[in-house]
């Protein structure tokens, strides 16, 4: 499904990716940890096509297209979702409005019909259900004055909404309480766990990953993968530290 | 017309460009086809107006208690006093109303024209008045506004002409408890400036003037507002939201001025500029002026751009940067036009910012 050959991407001309190689097939969930600065928000990011977010070198092939070519928009229609560490406020723009122009236009985007409004609040609901989120947050503007769990759960509630086939999930465990970690981890779980769809898992601490079991665990260092393993990884990693690792 | 236009060495209009103005009102009448002004009439139930060129057009009119005459409105201000003669007038006795919402279409066919109104509402008369502009030209317009003990209007202005220029002059007495309301939409292609000066000279009075200017291409638009607290205990409140694309210039001057007898008064001022292009340029002048030890007077002015993790954010969930960009616009116009009471006025309005956000443009009649 995702096939990163090689990959070298800088930010304000510092290079931060050097070399990262990493293949993802459906059915399976990635994780990715490693210590700050090892470049894991970068690789999100250059993923998703943020600008500001150079590649230099390498290639990212998305279920047969070149990702690197595809603006942010085309990437979100092909199947691409970029979960993120700290989601916007948007004032004057609810929820609603915001996912039901971004479901739309995803469809458009693959030629299919838009949903109605009724439509869309069918689904909207269901998955604001789902995560536990009550209809009337959703028709407040996109995150303002959410908290940070809350933030975190709509970024599930949208995930379910536009239902991709690859979430790259950029530490959506931070700054939840251990209550919000199990929901949002059984969102991922429910949403994401399916033969065809894959996850790529972006996190600095073990504790996600008791919810959302990884096949496969790799450390980001210094811009390249130094190590692969399956979700043991995770546990050697939380008992002895990335310093054992760097070293 | 022989016209003494001000200067922008002057002041209050330093950000005007009045250079084309003469031009303008030499080029002839019946340029353009006169639109069709049933389609912007909204089925309020209330009197109907239809202006050509500033002419009332008594076919196309249901004026009711909207009298056509010499209109009694004197002004100095340099635009507003070519505007006199005969118009239109709303006078409401102690206690009345309109049937309806009064909606009044100006079209524009070429050239220049000049037109004056009145309303004075006795005390405890409520009105509310829909004006739409449109069409090319220069259109000149000078507004009495009188409103006696406990009268309240609301007024709703939208700016859709094609090409040319409309400037608007608007002079407000506003009686003890008495209440006016005036929100501005440019969503036309044409120059503008909207100018007023409100009187709160009674107590407990209450006026609120804002809008939206919607500005691209080498467009120019600006608001100017002097808001006098002359009494105790008023309220004002003026919201404004200057949105500047392409080259165009997008302005913004509002003034309160409270008086030294008028204590308690509480005035509320928001200026806020977009801007979508790095040519464009939004000028804002907040200005308070107090004379008073008792009052609360908030202001805010800012300018920026688009928020761009706001616009990443909107891409990364599929939205196309060209309608990123239309919605994040949006949210920020919104607030000025919510403050339009009838909803079937407010919902017309935000639809031709809408349009004019899509980049349709507004149908300011069709070339013949």
């Amino acid at each position: 499904m995702l096939k990163i050959e090689n990959l070298h991407a800088e930010v304000d001309g510092k290079p931060i990716l050097k070399g990262l190689t990493l293949a993802i097939n459906p059915g399976e969930i990635h994780a990715i940890m490693g210590p700050n600065g090892a470049g894991k928000s970068t690789l999100a990011y250059t993923l998703g096509g943020r600008p500001g977010y150079d590649v230099t070198g390498g290639s990212v092939d998305f279920a047969g297209q070149d990702l690197l070519e595809m603006e942010p928009h085309e990437r979100a229609a092909a199947g691409l979702f970029l979960g993120f560490q700290y989601p916007v406020e948007i004032p004057g723009v609810s929820n609603v409005q915001f996912l039901r122009e971004a479901l739309n236009s995803q469809r458009r985007n693959r030629g299919e019909a838009p949903l109605s409004g009724g439509e869309f609040l069918k689904v909207a609901r269901a998955q604001a259900d789902a995560m536990g989120m009550d209809m009337d947050m959703l028709k407040r503007p996109v995150n303002v004055g959410f908290s940070g769990g809350e933030k975190k759960r709509n970024e599930m509630v949208q995930m379910g909404i536009i239902d991709p086939r690859l979430a790259i999930l950029d530490e959506t465990d931070s700054g939840l309480d251990i209550d919000a970690l199990r929901v949002v981890g059984e969102g991922i779980n429910r949403i994401m766990r399916t033969p065809d769809k894959a996850v790529l898992l972006i996190t600095h601490y073990q504790r996600l990953l008791d919810y959302v079991q990884p096949d496969f665990v790799h450390v980001l260092s210094a811009g390249r993968i130094v190590r692969s393993g399956g979700k043991e990884l995770a546990l050697e990693l939380e008992r002895e530290g990335y310093g054992a690792l760097a070293a | 017309m022989n016209l003494a236009l001000p200067s922008v060495r002057q002041e209050a209009w330093r950000w005007s460009d009045l250079s084309g103005l003469e031009a303008i009102a030499d080029a002839p009448r019946g340029a353009v086809e006169a639109l069709d002004p049933s389609a912007f009439f909204l089925d309020l139930g209330g009197p109907r107006l239809v202006f050509i060129d500033g002419v009332f057009d008594a076919a196309s009119s249901d004026p009711q208690g909207v009298t056509i005459g010499p209109v009694d409105a004197a002004t100095d201000h340099p635009l507003g006093r070519a505007a006199t003669g005969t118009g239109w007038t709303l006078s409401l006795g102690t206690d009345h109303a309109t049937s309806g919402p009064v909606e009044i279409v100006h079209v524009a066919t070429g050239g220049a024209n000049h037109l004056p109104g009145r309303i004075a509402l006795a005390a405890d008369a409520q009105a509310s008045i829909v004006e739409t502009f449109l069409g090319i030209g220069w259109t000149n317009r000078l507004t009495h506004i009188d409103l006696a003990p406990a009268a309240r209007l609301m007024r709703s202005v939208r700016l859709l002409q094609r090409e040319g220029f409309v400037s608007l002059r608007d002079e407000a007495e506003i009686g003890q408890a008495a209440s006016l309301v005036t929100i501005v939409l440019g969503a036309g292609e044409a120059g503008s400036r909207i100018d007023a000066a409100l009187n709160l000279s009674g107590e407990s009075a209450f006026a609120e003037m804002g809008g939206t200017l919607l500005c691209r291409g080498d467009q120019r638009q600006e608001a100017a507002v002097v808001l006098r607290h002359a009494a105790e205990n008023g309220a004002s409140r003026q919201t404004w939201r200057a949105v500047a694309a392409d080259r165009a210039t997008a302005s913004l001057a509002a003034r309160v001025e409270v008086a030294r007898g008028a204590q308690k008064t509480d005035g509320e001022q928001s200026l806020r500029g977009l801007l979508l292009k790095r040519t464009a340029t939004v000028n804002l002048k907040p200005e308070l002026e107090i004379f008073a030890d008792d009052v609360k007077c908030a202001h805010g002015a800012t300018v920026g751009e688009l928020d761009r993790n706001a616009l990443f954010y909107l891409q990364s969930r599929g939205i196309p940067p060209a309608q990123a960009e239309a919605l994040l616009t949006r949210a920020f116009v919104a607030d000025a036009l919510d403050r339009i009471g009838e909803e079937k006025v407010r919902e017309a309005f935000v639809k031709d910012a809408d349009a004019w956000l899509d980049g349709e443009g507004v149908s300011g009649g069709s070339a013949t």
